[in-house]
């Protein structure tokens, strides 16, 4: 029987190439298996080419397709069990009668199309009152001065210092 | 005792010696460290609020250095974290050298979103939100254009700002912007892909972008360095009382995370890192068309050369994009958050960017 170990840990070939580099390094830095303990000049130089090497090969393997691939079924996963979450929440705040997030975000929806529509109505009454004021004949629901009605809309929201 | 000519371990009985004060020296520093992660301090320069609108502040800094220009100068930061990364230490604050350059500087605070604040677009943020703190600032100081610094997300805010409204924006200061990610080079615009990341699914069970996966999703751009040579240097500097101040206010900051607003986070992973709609002037704010070119002000883009979140060439592109013939280019040895907080860039690359902005700007009269 034989063993591709290749096929059973996908990063084994990360990892390999991850001490491959290193020890590539460390030879290409002059630096001797050590006969006796290392200065810490000769430990920091170590340490700088293993963190760096590392980081190449984290990056490498952050880019690759089985971790991406991994990272969305997590990232599913995740948001399943959230969703449940929030499904047994909202079950029970409803059965309780308490408004739920989902409640909430319906009326605030709501307020911004309400906000929305009455701002732009008033948008152009306030243009047609310019243009009577300056002699122009007004446009029957010209509402273009250039300026987007959100702006004007957010107008009203703004408060004291 | 020695094993096979050594002292425990060590070459020389010096090197045992030096070893263990070091450590001595580190364990006494202990009751230092707890204080100053109990004591740290973030913003250092005194700020007013000047204007609030919903959870948004307008913050102007008190100075007492004489004001040069009348042209003030607003910044903007991104939406994912907090402001006063640009204000965080005593030499290490980029607004201190604005102010003492002579500019009368503002800040926005965007305030933290929540559950409700999940359907702000980029309409609300850019046409609505900075609309009306140009506005305030204009009325505020009497001048009829104001420069802006933009960080980050902050910056692409504010080019599409300026290219909606070109005639309020004096000069514009872009600062680890990105405008193009045609280029596949970031890790996050990697991950970002719409094969491996459904952004819709996301908000729809979290309503907003969730500050602590927007955290970790940062960390893990750069596992090594943030979970292991971090905190090697930490050790190895921690009987360091300076060193200690800086390492929690940074740390405090990049702890501070804050919820993206669910639309607006859709619509940038969407327009922007997916469909990258702003560099081809295909961006729409509302009903109005994003156009970089309609941005005619002088420009500097400062762009950081090992910036792992917004590489260079996500950057670059804009000076081609704006319609500017004023326009300029640094790229800086610093990482993201190194041109903001990096001893090299106040040093050298701020004093600079004031001079820029200051040639750029109307002198105050008297």
């Amino acid at each position: 029987m034989t063993t591709d170990f290749s096929q059973a840990f996908a990063g084994a070939d990360a990892f390999g190439a991850f001490w491959g580099d290193f020890l590539k390094r460390m030879a290409s830095g002059g630096i001797p298996a050590p006969a006796a303990p290392p200065s810490p000049d000769v430990l920091a130089q170590i340490r700088r080419a293993f963190f760096d090497s590392m980081s190449q090969h984290a990056d490498q393997f952050m880019r690759s397709e089985p971790f991406l691939a991994a990272m969305k079924q997590a990232m599913e996963h995740s948001l399943a069990l959230q969703q449940a979450t929030n499904d047994m929440i909202r079950k029970g705040l409803s059965a309780a009668q308490i408004p739920s997030r989902a409640d909430a975000d319906h009326i605030t929806l709501l307020v911004r199309g309400v906000e929305e529509r009455l701002m732009d109505r008033l948008e152009r009454l306030s243009t047609r009152l310019d243009r009577m004021e300056s002699g122009r004949p007004a446009r029957a629901g010209g509402a273009d001065n250039g300026k987007p009605a959100a702006r004007r809309a957010g107008a009203r929201r703004k408060s004291a210092k | 005792m020695s094993t096979t000519g050594t002292t425990f371990g060590f070459s020389t009985p010096d090197q045992a010696l030096s070893a263990w004060q070091d450590l001595l020296r580190k364990s006494l520093a202990l009751p230092k460290v707890v204080e100053a992660a109990q004591t740290v301090r973030v913003g250092c320069t005194p700020s007013r609020q000047v204007y609030r609108e919903d959870k948004l502040r307008l913050l102007r800094y008190e100075t007492d250095a004489p004001q040069r220009y009348k042209t003030p100068l607003l910044v903007i930061f991104a939406l994912v974290n907090r402001p006063y990364i640009l204000d965080l230490r005593p030499g290490k604050s980029v607004v201190s050298h604005f102010l003492s350059s002579g500019f009368n500087t503002y800040n926005v605070d965007w305030g933290v979103p929540e559950g409700g604040d999940r359907f702000l677009s980029l309409e609300d943020y850019v046409t609505r939100y900075i609309d009306h703190v140009v506005d305030h600032i204009r009325e505020e100081t009497g001048s009829e254009k104001v420069n802006i610094l933009g960080y980050c997300m902050g910056g692409t805010l504010t080019a599409m700002y300026a290219a909606l409204n070109p005639d309020k924006v004096n000069a514009f200061v872009a600062l680890a912007a990105p405008f193009d990610w045609s280029k596949k080079e970031s890790l996050l615009q990697t991950w970002t892909d719409e094969r491996y990341f459904n952004v819709d699914r996301m908000l729809e069970v979290y309503g907003n972008a969730p500050p602590q996966w927007l955290q970790t999703s940062f960390l893990m751009l750069k596992p090594v360095q943030n979970l292991m040579e971090k905190y090697v240097g930490f050790y190895e500097n921690m009987h360091d009382e300076k060193f200690l101040e800086d390492f929690f206010a940074m740390e405090t900051w990049l702890n501070d995370n804050i919820p993206v607003a669910g639309e607006t986070f859709r619509q940038f992973v969407k327009y922007c890192f997916q469909q990258n709609l702003l560099v081809q002037g295909k961006l729409h704010i509302g009903n109005r068309r994003v156009d970089l070119k309609r941005i005619t002000c002088p420009v500097l883009n400062l762009i950081a050369r090992s910036d792992h979140l917004v590489p260079p060439s996500q950057s670059l592109p804009l000076n081609d994009a704006v319609g500017s013939r004023d326009k300029k280019a640094i790229e800086f040895p610093a990482g993201h958050i190194g041109m903001a907080v990096g001893s090299k860039a106040h040093r050298d690359l701020w004093p600079q960017t004031c001079t820029w902005l200051g040639e750029r700007s109307e002198k105050l009269r008297g």
